[in-house]
């Protein structure tokens, strides 16, 4: 789908379109390997109802919109217990050109502007994060908190190392690993600290558009005068708000890179050795955010011909995004370069990977279905026969370790940077 | 409306998680794919919308339902079941109509690896089940929607044509043991299921006459008579070695096509010699698919963009009445004998071999194994629904397709319908060419009125046509309406017809809509 | 004369009505003996149909005066006794002479047949034309072809069998009720000669839209419908043939090479028999059959290849070539012959019909046990009738059995014989003590006895879910309200009149 930025109404025509087919509950077809591991949608995976579904949520907007239906608490909880993975629009669009994920994302800017939403837990985080710029209520004076003393920052480079909230937060150990990592590998990096505000990704998710403008104009306006010419993130909430989102509202030219992107490179230039024996069968999962949702926005000026009557053709072709371009190569080429780790995959990978179940604001107002979303991956994960699943983002981390811890999984969790660093020290 | 203790007395049931009686529920059941065609035929506004069932319920056993439709029975409700869901005949047609949404009931209950079967729940998909049995060498028939659907009711309730029914049947015969609850909230189990001793699923008929014979005819029940909760469906050969590997990314996948798969797209010059080529290419009893698409259809089928689409113009204009053909073998001896007949064939019935021009990409390979080739019609044209239907013999379909095309053509005159030039068909072969089916996809604009009313009217036409011309009763004859149209032309089978809902479901509490309605209601 | 007499001569004619107690004691005699029937009746009259018309006013007249009517097709006796009264007030329906090969169509590989052509005449007229049929194992000359298709009688080509009701398509049949209707395509839009017109060959057997009728009617020994013509499935002939055999100590030894065949739809007649029954194929006396049996091995499967000009020599290479190899990986000894049996010898049982039954060649007489199971279940059956053979002090040396494949190899038909000399009153005791205590006890043991005739009938439908009866009589009270069609068969009892 394009740049432009859109309200629901400007997309009855794509939902009257939708031919409840419920390709958008499966991963692609051509990609289905087994029975257990066919499905792609965590919402309706939990709650059951066609309403659950990508194509559902599609059908509810179309209702609301054209007065079918009114606000409910109900509605509310539909709209909101999904995790905006958006791999109900990768499937949709490998043989349609319907977008539900950005169907269910105008929902919820209408919801907030309509002033029915969003849900409490929401409300409470994006009012902390005005308040304190991270959604998590704490000090902005603690964001560095994390940082160990050993560890050179180069205040004057043009690259900036963005950590995130929940990184500097609540997963200090990623921020420490990519730290030592860019030290040892001699990249030198500058933090914002207190000026690092929440990238907006929470807020966006949820539906709160207004106040993500006024975030996103206030980050670029910091990133300028800092001097920041490319932002390295190891979070993959920020890292596709950053690279994809931003533009929508105020296009930028900074360089947005995730760590593993950087760590890749610098493996290929050699700057970053990779020595000591990690012995782990790992199985890396592939966060929506870095994966599918990451593909920019293109620009699109043209028009919807009709060559032959009644059949719409867009000229020049409409760019899809269709987690084509994904970042998913550059965690696995990273993790390959471990000695002694072996990696299997899951079933549901790259752009068809399964949510953690965390993403989309669920976890703060449906803890209970994030986890056991979470459970789900899990349950794959260790089906692979791996010891230790990898991911690449502080929130899936959260999420997947409290369900490890819940179920008493056999399996145990790392940030990539933390395998990163184990074969890195002497 | 459903009363609070209607409501209390199903929740009960299934727990309150469940069940659901909003509105915002609701809608999602009553948009459909096709609904507003089913509105403009019921004399209504051509929306997307049909009628709201009074509550969805999601049962996770056959006992739950069986308590399900007792409690129905008790109230006076309706209900109308569905599996994957896709299609106006899953709309419920009255008010007080409870819908059974059975997404609970996924299970795969068994895999019979020797005796080829397998005995799937309402929700198991046909990639799920292929992929389970593709791993013993094994696959199974799916119907032209996809592989999303769902195989039980394909095979139980609805249809059954298939890209690959030349090997793999239509799905109404491919039906062993049924596990069918009746409109009585009763369990009937058919065949040696219903046996009390070392009950199995090798068979579904007898003892005595086959209870399958009321089950579903040639299009499916549509829940009228019940809900099937499980079903064995025959499984078939995988057509070359089972193997799926399939990198990249959506939507450039690559499949390595496996051993030993190829497809043949053949051209011939007319209608004739495509009639003798189906026949011919059946008899030597090769193929793993074998059907007629119209030129523009294999563009489509074979590009995953308009744009990719739209590059096949030249291939298209060339094109006359092509045969698609794929052939499969398990080994290189049989591989090679397969091709030496298909050499022979096209030698014979005097097709040109048009294969390497329309550059098929590996991937096509995996789709036309995962039954998606039809899918690419909404890729193109956003919508449309088939007319006609009608199987008998390839001769018969031929002649179905030639005399449709004028009428077509005569609508998209008129505008309501997308230009096709009148040649939109699909024609497939069944059992190795005994049995051919012919159907129009017919490309519309749901979300334009004239447009739907165009294909109403386009399709009341073929109807009409079917009638005159003695070309077999088409799909969508259901439903009182269209049965007493078409009954009186048919050896009025609608009296009997109804005579098994008025033995079974006296009060119509399985929604009649898509069915015949019992006129014995008090 | 009898009012009824009279009502049918005024419908068939005078001589199309037998009264004569030596023509009814002839159909007495077709199944008094045999041990499904209990208590053998006679039949009060024997009509003679030709017309189908005649037959929708005998139906009328019996709903009206209440009698049973039990029609036969076949001059052959039938080993199954289907055309026994279960009812005293009951005419034959001779529909013997209903005899017409309507149409024979090589382009759409069918034929349309009337209920009393027989085999010996049907096999020449399809085999100019280049057709086979998919038949029986061997089936008697005279016996009617539309009869074994309404029987679900196993067929010997099981890649060819597609769904259970395979070879039979459309029917044209008068309810119970004497209402006159055609199922599958054959139900229109358009009479026969204009859906002919319009390319069609009454090949669908499915619907009319959404019921299948043909299914209700087949397998129902009469009690539904008085089929008057079929469209039935036919195969073209091959022109090259070749027979394999593989040869087994014990059953299971065959079970695996079967399977693969099975699944990769290789063979055309497939099918495993004792070597007993293989004896009795192919020779034709007693003494020629004890003394093949000696030679043979205890288990023989038969796997016949057929092609057809100009592919056939090709088709045959590349299956043999194909059998050998998988023959080989399993271990397994193909052979292109058997010591003392020829090729001809075999080739001649299939596309062809017999004057002198085989089950009839060894003793004279048998009686056959058979069911559904699958292949995997045969052994322990075998085992279970074995051990009752021993029980009964039967000659385990006269039993035949045969095993069938069918729907591709979904299920099996799987048949037991017991051989015995009709004359011989002690040993026929101990046949019918056999057959009755081993029938039960293959039933208990979920041997699915789908065709339930005579008195398999009440225990069949003992052993089944009351729903599934409950079912049947709903249906049966729909299309014969009256009970008039075989009074009395299956689980349509006398009180349900
Ligand atoms: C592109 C496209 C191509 C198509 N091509 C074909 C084709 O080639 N062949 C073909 O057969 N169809 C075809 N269809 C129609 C298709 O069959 C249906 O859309 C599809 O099979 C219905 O899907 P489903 O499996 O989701 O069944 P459902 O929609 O779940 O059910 C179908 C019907 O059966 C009833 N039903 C479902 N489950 C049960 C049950 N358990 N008990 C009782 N009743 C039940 C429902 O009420 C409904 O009326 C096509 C559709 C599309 C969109
Ligand atoms: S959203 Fe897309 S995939 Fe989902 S039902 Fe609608 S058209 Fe199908
Ligand atoms: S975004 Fe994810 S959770 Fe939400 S509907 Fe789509 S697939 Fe389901």
């Amino acid at each position: 789908m394009t740049l432009e930025l859109k309200k629901l109404a400007d997309y009855k025509d794509i939902m009257e379109r939708c031919i409840r087919c419920s390709m958008c509950k499966w991963i692609p077809q051509v990609q289905i390997k087994s029975w257990k591991y066919a499905q792609v949608c965590p919402s309706i995976d939990e709650y059951n109802f066609h309403a659950y579904s990508g194509g559902g949520r599609m059908i509810i907007a179309l209702s609301l919109l054209t007065e079918r239906i009114g606000y409910s608490e109900e509605l509310l909880n539909i709209v909101y217990r999904c995790t905006a993975c958006g791999a109900c629009a990768v499937s949709c669009k490998y043989l349609n050109d319907l977008e539900p994920l950005e169907v269910i994302e105008a929902l919820r800017k209408k919801i907030v502007e309509d002033g029915e939403g969003p849900l409490p837990a929401h409300k409470k985080y994006m009012k902390l994060t005005e308040e304190v710029h991270n959604p998590y209520g704490e000090e902005p004076s603690k964001r560095l908190d994390w940082l160990p003393s050993d560890i050179k920052v180069s205040k004057n480079s043009k690259l900036a190392y963005f950590v995130g909230c929940t990184t500097s937060y609540r997963r200090k150990e990623i921020a420490i690993a990519t730290a030592r990592i860019f030290n040892k590998a001699g990249v030198e990096f500058q933090l914002l600290g207190e000026d690092e505000f929440c990238c907006g990704s929470p807020i966006l998710r949820a539906g709160g558009e207004a106040q993500v403008l006024d975030l996103i104009k206030r980050n670029i306006k910091a990133f300028k005068e800092r001097g920041i010419e490319t932002i390295v993130t190891s979070c993959a909430g920020c890292y596709s708000t950053l690279k994809a989102d931003y533009p929508r509202y105020v296009k930028h030219d900074f360089k947005i890179l995730h760590t593993s992107e950087l760590l890749e490179q610098l493996l290929k230039e050699g700057k970053l050795k990779l020595k000591k024996e990690v012995p782990l069968t790992v199985t890396y999962h592939d966060p929506c955010h870095l994966g599918r949702c990451s593909e920019p926005y293109k620009e699109w000026h043209g028009e919807i011909m009709e060559p032959i009557p009644l059949v719409r053709f867009p000229v020049p072709p409409l760019p899809l995004r269709q987690g084509t371009y994904g970042c998913y190569y550059p965690p696995r080429n990273v993790l390959k370069a471990i000695p002694g780790l072996k990696l299997v995959e899951m079933e549901r990978i790259k752009e068809y990977a399964y949510c953690c179940g965390a993403g989309g604001g669920v976890k703060a107002a449906f803890p209970d279905f994030a986890l056991k979303t979470a459970g789900r991956r899990l349950e794959e994960a260790i089906d692979t026969g791996a010891d230790t699943l990898v991911s690449c983002c502080p929130f899936c981390a959260t999420n997947l370790q409290d369900a490890i811890k819940a179920n008493n999984a056999p399996i145990k969790f790392y940030d990539l940077t933390e395998l990163v660093l184990k074969a890195m020290e002497d | 409306m459903i009363k609070d203790n209607e409501y209390e007395a199903l929740e009960k049931i299934v727990g309150s998680q469940n069940i659901s009686r909003e509105p915002v529920i609701l809608d999602t059941y009553a948009f459909q794919w096709c609904a507003e065609l089913l509105n403009v035929i019921n004399d209504k506004p051509p929306a997307r919308y049909y009628l709201r069932p009074a509550a969805v319920i999601l049962p996770s056993s056959t006992e739950e339902i069986q308590q399900i439709v007792r409690v129905c029975n008790k109230y006076g409700l309706k209900f109308k079941a569905f599996s994957t869901g896709l299609g106006p005949w899953n709309c419920v047609s009255t008010p007080r109509t409870i819908q059974i949404d059975l997404r609970r009931m996924n299970k795969i209950v068994k895999i019979d690896t020797k005796n080829q079967y397998a005995v799937v729940e309402p929700y198991v998909s046909g990639a799920q089940l292929q992929a389970e049995v593709m791993k013993f060498g094994l696959n199974c028939h799916m119907p032209g929607a996809g592989p999303q659907v769902s195989p039980l009711a394909s095979a139980t309730s609805m249809a059954g044509p298939g890209f690959t029914s030349a090997s793999t049947g239509f799905a109404g015969r491919n039906v062993l043991g049924v596990e069918w609850v009746l409109p009585s909230g009763d369990l009937l189990q058919l065949g040696a299921l219903g046996q009390k001793n070392d009950p199995d699923w090798f068979t579904g008929d007898g003892p005595g006459p086959s209870l399958r014979g009321i089950m579903r005819g040639f299009v499916g029940a549509k829940s009228g008579l019940g809900i099937f909760t499980k079903v064995a469906v025959k499984l078939y050969p995988f057509p070359s070695k089972p193997e799926w590997k399939i990198s990249g990314e959506s939507p450039n996948y690559k499949f390595e096509i496996p051993n030993y798969l190829k497809f043949y797209i053949i051209n011939y010059k007319d209608w004739d010699a495509l009639t003798n080529a189906l026949r011919r290419f059946e008899e030597e009893e090769i193929s793993f698919m074998c059907y007629y698409a119209s030129r523009g259809a294999i563009c489509a089928s074979f590009a995953n963009s308009r744009e990719e689409m739209f590059s096949y113009y030249s291939i298209h204009t060339r094109l006359k009445r092509p045969l698609t053909l794929m052939i499969g073998a398990q080994t290189e001896r049989e591989f090679e004998y397969k091709k030496k007949i298909v050499e022979g064939l096209i030698q014979e019935t005097g097709g040109k071999d048009y294969t390497k021009k329309i550059k098929i990409r590996d991937v096509s390979y995996a789709e036309a194994l995962r039954c998606l080739l039809g899918f690419h019609g909404f890729l193109i044209t956003g919508c449309f629904q088939s007319t006609h239907g009608g199987m008998d013999t390839i001769e018969m379909a031929i002649r179905m397709a030639k005399l449709n095309a004028p009428i077509k053509r005569k609508f998209i005159e008129k505008g309501g319908i997308a230009d096709d030039q009148g040649e939109g068909v699909w024609l497939a072969t069944y059992e190795r060419g005994h049995m051919a089916h012919c159907e129009m996809p017919t490309m519309y604009d749901a979300t334009k009125p004239e447009s739907v009313v165009g294909w109403v009217e386009y399709a009341h036409a073929c109807d009409e046509l079917d009638l005159k011309e003695h070309l077999g009763i088409p799909f969508f004859i259901e439903g009182d309406k269209q049965h007493e149209w078409y009954g009186p032309h048919c050896m009025n089978y609608h009296i009997w017809l109804r005579k098994i809902k008025e033995a079974f479901d006296p009060q119509n509490i399985a929604d009649p809509g898509f069915y015949i309605t019992s006129k014995k209601t008090s | 004369m009898t009012d009824l007499q009279a009502k049918l001569i005024e419908i068939v004619g005078e001589q199309n009505v037998f009264k004569d107690e030596d023509v009814l004691e002839t159909y007495y005699k077709r199944y008094a003996d045999n041990f499904l029937v209990k208590s053998p009746i006679k039949p009060k009259l024997v009509v003679k149909v030709k017309k189908k018309e005649d037959i929708q006013e005998i139906l009328k007249l019996a709903n009206a005066q209440n009698f049973s009517v039990v029609p036969v097709s076949s001059k052959a006796v039938d080993p199954n006794a289907s055309d026994a009264p279960h009812s005293e007030n009951t005419i034959i329906l001779d529909l013997t002479e209903m005899n017409q090969v309507l149409i024979v169509d090589r382009k759409n590989r069918m034929c349309m047949i009337e209920p009393g052509v027989s085999f010996g005449q049907l096999f020449p007229i399809v085999k100019k034309e280049g057709l086979r049929l998919l038949t029986p194992l061997l089936p008697a000359c005279n016996k009617s072809v539309v009869t074994t298709a309404l029987e679900r009688e196993p067929i010997t080509i099981p890649r060819y069998q597609w769904d259970s009701s395979d070879p039979l398509l459309c029917t044209e049949v008068v309810f119970g009720t004497g209402d006159l209707f055609r199922t599958g395509s054959a139900a229109g839009p358009g009479t026969i000669e204009e859906q002919r017109a319009s390319g069609q060959a009454q090949k669908n057997p499915l619907g009319p839209t959404q019921f299948d009728p043909f299914r209700i009617i087949q397998g129902a020994q009469g009690t539904i419908g008085i089929v008057t013509w079929i469209s039935l499935k036919c195969e073209l002939l091959p022109d090259t043939r070749k027979i394999l055999y593989v040869q087994a100590e014990k059953l299971e030894n065959l079970l695996d090479f079967l399977y693969t065949l099975l699944k990769r739809r290789f063979g055309d007649e497939l099918f495993i028999v004792n070597n007993l029954n293989l004896a009795s194929l192919i020779r034709e006396t007693s003494a020629e059959i004890t003394k093949l049996k000696g030679k043979l091995s205890p288990w023989t499967l038969i796997i016949g290849l057929g092609g057809r000009q100009p592919y056939g020599q090709a088709k045959l290479e590349f299956l043999e070539a194909e059998l050998n190899d998988i023959a080989k990986e399993q271990g397994i000894q193909l052979l292109n012959e058997i010591e003392n049996i020829s090729n001809e010898d075999v080739i001649k049982i299939f596309d062809n019909c017999t004057k002198n039954p085989w089950k009839l060649r060894y003793l004279g007489g048998s009686q056959d046990i058979f069911f559904l199971t699958t292949l995997d279940k045969t052994p322990r059956f075998i085992d279970t009738f074995n051990k009752i053979v021993e029980s009964t002090q039967f000659s385990k040396d006269d039993i035949g059995v045969y095993i069938q494949p069918l729907v591709q190899g979904c299920n099996c038909h799987c048949e037991f014989n017991i051989y015995y000399n009709p004359s011989d009153t002690n040993i026929k005791q101990k046949a019918r003590e056999l057959f009755e205590k081993a029938s039960i006890q293959l039933m208990d043991q979920g041997a699915f006895f789908s065709r339930p005739y005579g008195i398999w009938a009440e225990e069949m439908y003992k052993r089944v879910s009351p729903v599934v009866v409950d079912s049947l009589q709903k249906v049966k009270a729909i299309f014969d309200p009256k009970n008039v069609l075989n009074r009395g068969a299956l689980c349509f009892k006398e009180e349900s009149a």
